[in-house]
């Protein structure tokens, strides 16, 4: 016979109910709220506590791949595996570059011809990770041949490395390496690469076509970083011995901090220690003194000083700040959601966080954003026209509106901490001035901002990429700077791909554009206003030609960071952003970063803060163990308020029906 | 009842064709390859390493037909993409160069591991519900429960996802407000909350569908007469309105379950699981053209697989429908 459970107070349906009731408080009791999967071990071999650090990301890499990645969730990650040449001094905030795999800084010797050398020294005694790549699984050692193989990966065009056309520019045959193998379709790697000499196992040397400092830099960035060649051919994506290996950029082999243990993608990944790592160490000190206890006893300690770490990957805003909340995660970005209830009006932290011991980490990034007018155009062509048009715009009201004003404003091109830029820098156009900004419109030909041809105010496209509500928001502030000066501004609203393709082809008015630096060298930024980078070649989407800024910039571009340069850039300011006034710079970005108390941190660049300052975490292990059994207690009422109501409404319908019946 | 799955398979060529077609032409309409080239390998990447990116997937060849002298004609991206989706050569994903199918496999436990639990609560609870909304018809608990399942009905899933991390998450602390695990009991941390919410974001027009369809059944003649021989409410309502009522509901039901497999795309995005849905959605935010014409092709198939099965659905357990 069926259970009767619409029977009258059956003894069996409360039998049932009881216990559902008590399992599912017991199930209850037994899960709680943590997200983070088991770590690895709880101990290392002596005994000591496995430290994990817990960080959200905000996507999967695209690939873990040195040569081809060029993105930052996925240098993110590959800065902790891999390491370079040089990298930059944590402890410096005007991003001075130091050895790392190096054993001394690369020398630049120039020749009478032009051409010029770079000689590396590698430090010995670094090794690959240990992976099945290699003979008994122990990682080889590093030698001059695995960066000359970086560099002939760099001309491999399966590989799709982005920056292979700069490379080809200055490195000796690189081009030529490049186009044999895109006619034969296949790079010989065998081949003599005359670009990279082997000078001996520890040293090559760099044959550059012309004088290029900025080469220093590329030795910082992962695309040099080396890879062993027996890993790139072993993870070949192919079936061996009926298992299907990975390919290289899933299955990374490099020479960093950390080893990939798992990646899970659309969930996490995981690093691990690599046990045999010794190319860097901890700081000995320069760190600021509210962090000394914390960070004196690592002082000069072997690194990584953590045993693993998880990379969540969290796409949604929401949940990573929940879990930053409830001390899941070590660190974590302000987003916009969350700024003002974590942020004060002096930008400080708010006095709930303050008291919950988190930090606060501000950066300056190395990126400007800024007006950009299109020198072709008919009417913004006209150097009054521009020069009223960022006479008009009110920085300080965008930083209020859009920046939470916590936004860098600025009057020059070049970010600051970077050489070249002056702190006493004065762009005359960059200060609101309706009144002179009303009389150039008017020298331009625009009297009141009326187009004499039509009678009518002028008209202007402003071209935005319509991806949000704030774009849109953007671009009517944008509109309502320049309409005060009478002219009319039409907001063309595009999507990614016509937007990319208006500026790659120059069809466009004007616009709001951001460059964020590939390395921390004015060269990177005026490139983008020298004449033969005009696009499509290159990145002058404004198409700027001036022969006097090409010949200057030419001149600033092999010169070392010296007086002369700096005189040099301060007659490139005057010509780009005072005479021509080709753009309008308007901010460089500040992010706001939070840390948990049990998580010190020192790293006061934003370059290595971002990338590879993974290294350097560490972690107070039983502060966080009090912390977050302190911020996730359960509550068990609300459960009993919701069980209790559905039970109450349930017996009041089968005592109503019943009733009824009856 | 072979003629008629043979006619049925047949049927289905075309739509998957048209499919096929609209999801090339309407991807051609909005992504360039110069496009998606500099959405993968980034704004500054150089015009150079765009055109080889375009090469190496072969972009670059005719759209429709290749009309170039010495060519073959049919050596064109849009018979490339229909032989591949023919052959069941998902291609390999432009965004990561990870075969597609590799990811299919991968995500398809996690998509299943929710929907499919959820699914099955779902109809147990949405039929206890319903059942239990006609058991106590036409009372002010009736009529309450019909309007709070018209309130679930209103609400966005994104609300419950919210909601649901704020309340058992967040203000209980009873579950993990993002994760995933499989391995173990630890499944149950992970797996409860998102179910719950998938179980909670179709509650409401699963009670409105099911009393409707149990309400049809009180209706009947079989049941007044039963009522009529003394049986109580509680068995007319469990042995014989259930049981009929069933047939409507599974068969209604069954065609949702092939596409179960594709998973959830905000839930999964939300909860961080590496599921179809999750993956579907990184794929349309990056412009990886593999991976979604390779989703829609599934789902196309699953879809009509789905509606496949519910006719034989309707012909097993209705003995006055015949399949001709």
């Amino acid at each position: 016979m069926p259970i009767p459970i619409f029977a009258r107070n059956s003894p069996r349906v409360r039998i049932i109910g009881t216990l559902f009731f008590i399992a599912a408080v017991l199930g209850l009791a037994a899960c709680d709220n943590n997200p983070n999967i088991p770590p690895l071990h709880k101990t290392r071999p002596d005994g000591s506590p496995w430290v994990v650090t817990y960080r959200a990301f905000l996507d999967d890499p695209r690939s873990l791949d040195p040569q081809f990645a060029y993105d930052e969730v996925s240098n993110g990650v590959n800065s902790n595996i891999y390491d370079t040449l040089l990298t930059y001094d944590p402890l410096r905030e005007d991003y001075v570059l130091q050895p790392m795999m190096g054993s001394e800084l690369p020398v630049f010797e120039p020749h009478p011809d032009g051409t010029e050398t770079v000689t590396c020294k590698i430090k010995p005694g670094l090794f690959f990770h240990d992976d099945a790549c290699f003979p008994g699984g122990k990682g080889t050692e590093v030698s001059s041949r695995d960066f000359i193989y970086a560099f002939q990966r760099m001309a491999d065009p399966k590989v799709e490395c982005p920056v292979a056309s700069t490379m080809a520019d200055y490195v000796v045959g690189f081009g030529d390496a490049y186009a044999a193998a895109e006619k034969s379709g296949r790079f010989d790697y065998d081949a003599p690469f005359p670009g990279i000499e082997e000078v001996d196992r520890y040293t090559f040397r760099i044959h550059l076509t012309k004088a290029y400092p900025q080469m220093k830099y590329w030795l910082a960035y992962l695309f040099t970083a080396p890879v062993p060649r027996a890993g790139v051919e072993y993870y070949d994506g192919k079936v061996h011995n009926g298992v299907r290996r990975p390919f290289f950029r899933f299955h990374p082999v490099g020479t960093g901090a950390f080893l990939l243990q798992d990646w899970r993608r659309g969930q996490f990944i995981r690093l691990v220690r690599n046990p045999n790592y010794n190319t860097i160490r901890f700081p000995k000190g320069g760190w600021p003194a509210d962090v000394n206890a914390q960070l004196a006893p690592y002082a000069d300690v072997k690194l990584p000083t953590v045993d693993e770490v998880q990379l969540l990957v969290m796409r949604e805003q929401i949940p990573a700040w929940i879990l930053f909340r409830q001390g899941w995660t070590d660190a974590s970005a302000v987003s916009k959601d969350v700024f003002n209830s974590v942020i004060d009006a002096k930008h400080e932290l708010s006095p709930v966080y303050a008291a919950r011991g988190t930090k606060l980490i501000k950066d300056l990034d190395l990126d400007t954003w800024y007006l950009m007018f299109n020198m072709r155009d008919p009417v913004v062509g006209n150097v009054k026209v521009r020069q009223a048009m960022v006479l008009a715009y009110n920085a300080n009201a965008f930083n209020e509106i859009f920046g939470n004003n916590i936004l860098h404003l600025t009057d020059q091109i070049l970010p600051p901490f970077m050489f070249g830029n002056e702190p006493g820098f004065k762009n005359p156009w960059r200060d609101t001035n309706l009144e002179k900004a009303r009389q150039l419109l008017a020298e331009a030909g625009y009297p009141k901002g009326i187009d004499p041809k039509t009678g009518k105010p002028l008209e202007i496209v402003l071209d935005t990429q319509a991806d949000s509500a704030t774009s849109r928001q953007m671009a009517d502030f944008d509109r309502s700077q320049f309409e005060a000066l009478g002219i009319r501004i039409r907001i063309q609203e595009n999507l990614f791909a016509q937007m990319l393709d208006k500026q790659m082809k120059g069809r466009y008015q004007f616009l709001s554009a951001g460059w964020n630096a590939d390395y921390p060298d004015p060269e990177n930024f005026f490139a983008l206003f020298y004449g033969p980078n005009i696009v499509p070649i290159g990145h002058n989407q404004s198409m700027y030609q001036s022969p006097e800024f090409d010949r200057l910039f030419e001149q600033m571009a092999t010169t070392d960071d010296t007086s002369e340069r700096l005189a040099i850039i301060r007659k490139m300011n005057e010509l780009l952003l005072v005479k021509d006034c080709v753009v309008g710079p308007i901010f460089n970005r500040v992010t706001y970063r939070l840390r948990q108390p049990w998580t010190p941190y020192f790293v006061k660049n934003s370059i290595v803060g971002q990338y590879g300052g993974l290294r350097f975490a560490v972690i107070d292990t039983r502060m966080r163990e009090q912390k977050r059994a302190e911020w996730n207690r359960k509550n068990y009422w609300p459960l009993v308020i919701t069980f209790g109501l559905v039970a109450a409404v349930v017996a009041y319908g089968i005592r109503r029906r019943s009733q009824a019946n009856v | 009842m072979f003629s008629y799955f043979l006619r049925r398979l047949f049927y289905t060529i075309p739509v998957v064709l048209g499919v096929m077609v609209i999801t090339f032409v309407l991807f051609y309409m909005l992504q360039k390859p110069d496009t998606m080239a500099r959405r993968m390998l980034g704004p500054k990447a150089s015009p150079q390493a765009v055109e080889n990116w375009i090469k190496q997937r072969g972009y670059d060849k005719p759209v429709f037909f290749n009309t170039q002298p010495g060519g073959n004609l049919f050596d064109s991206q849009f018979f490339i993409h229909l032989k591949s989706l023919a052959t069941f050569d998902l291609g390999v994903s432009d965004a990561t160069g990870q075969p597609v199918l590799e990811r299919f496999k991968e995500g398809a436990i996690p998509s299943l591991s929710i929907t499919l639990p959820a699914f099955f609560l779902g109809i147990v609870l949405a039929v206890s519900i319903s059942l239990f909304l006609v058991y106590v018809r036409e009372t002010k608990i009736d009529f309450a429960g019909t309007i709070f399942s018209v309130a679930l009905m209103s609400i966005p899933v994104m609300v419950y996802v919210i909601f649901g991390q704020w309340f058992l998450a967040v203000l209980l602390k009873y579950f993990p407000a993002y994760g995933f695990n499989l391995e173990g009991f630890d499944m149950i941390r992970f797996l409860t909350l998102p179910i719950l919410i998938l179980v909670i974001g179709a509650l409401g027009s699963d009670i409105r569908l099911y009393r409707a369809i149990f309400l049809e059944e009180v209706r009947n003649e079989y049941v007044r007469t039963a009522y009529a021989k003394g049986v109580s409410s509680g068995s007319v309502l469990l042995r014989h309105v259930l049981k009929n009522g069933m047939i409507n509901i599974i068969t209604l039901t069954v065609a949702a379950l092939p596409m179960l497999i594709l998973g959830s795309l905000v839930l999964e995005t939300f909860f961080g699981i590496p599921g179809l849905g999750n993956m579907t959605l990184a794929a349309i935010q990056t412009s990886d053209f593999a991976v979604i014409r390779a989703t829609t092709y599934v789902g196309t198939l699953l879809y009509l697989l789905g509606l496949l099965i519910t006719d034989f659905c309707y012909a097993m357990v209705d003995p006055r429908i015949k399949l001709q």
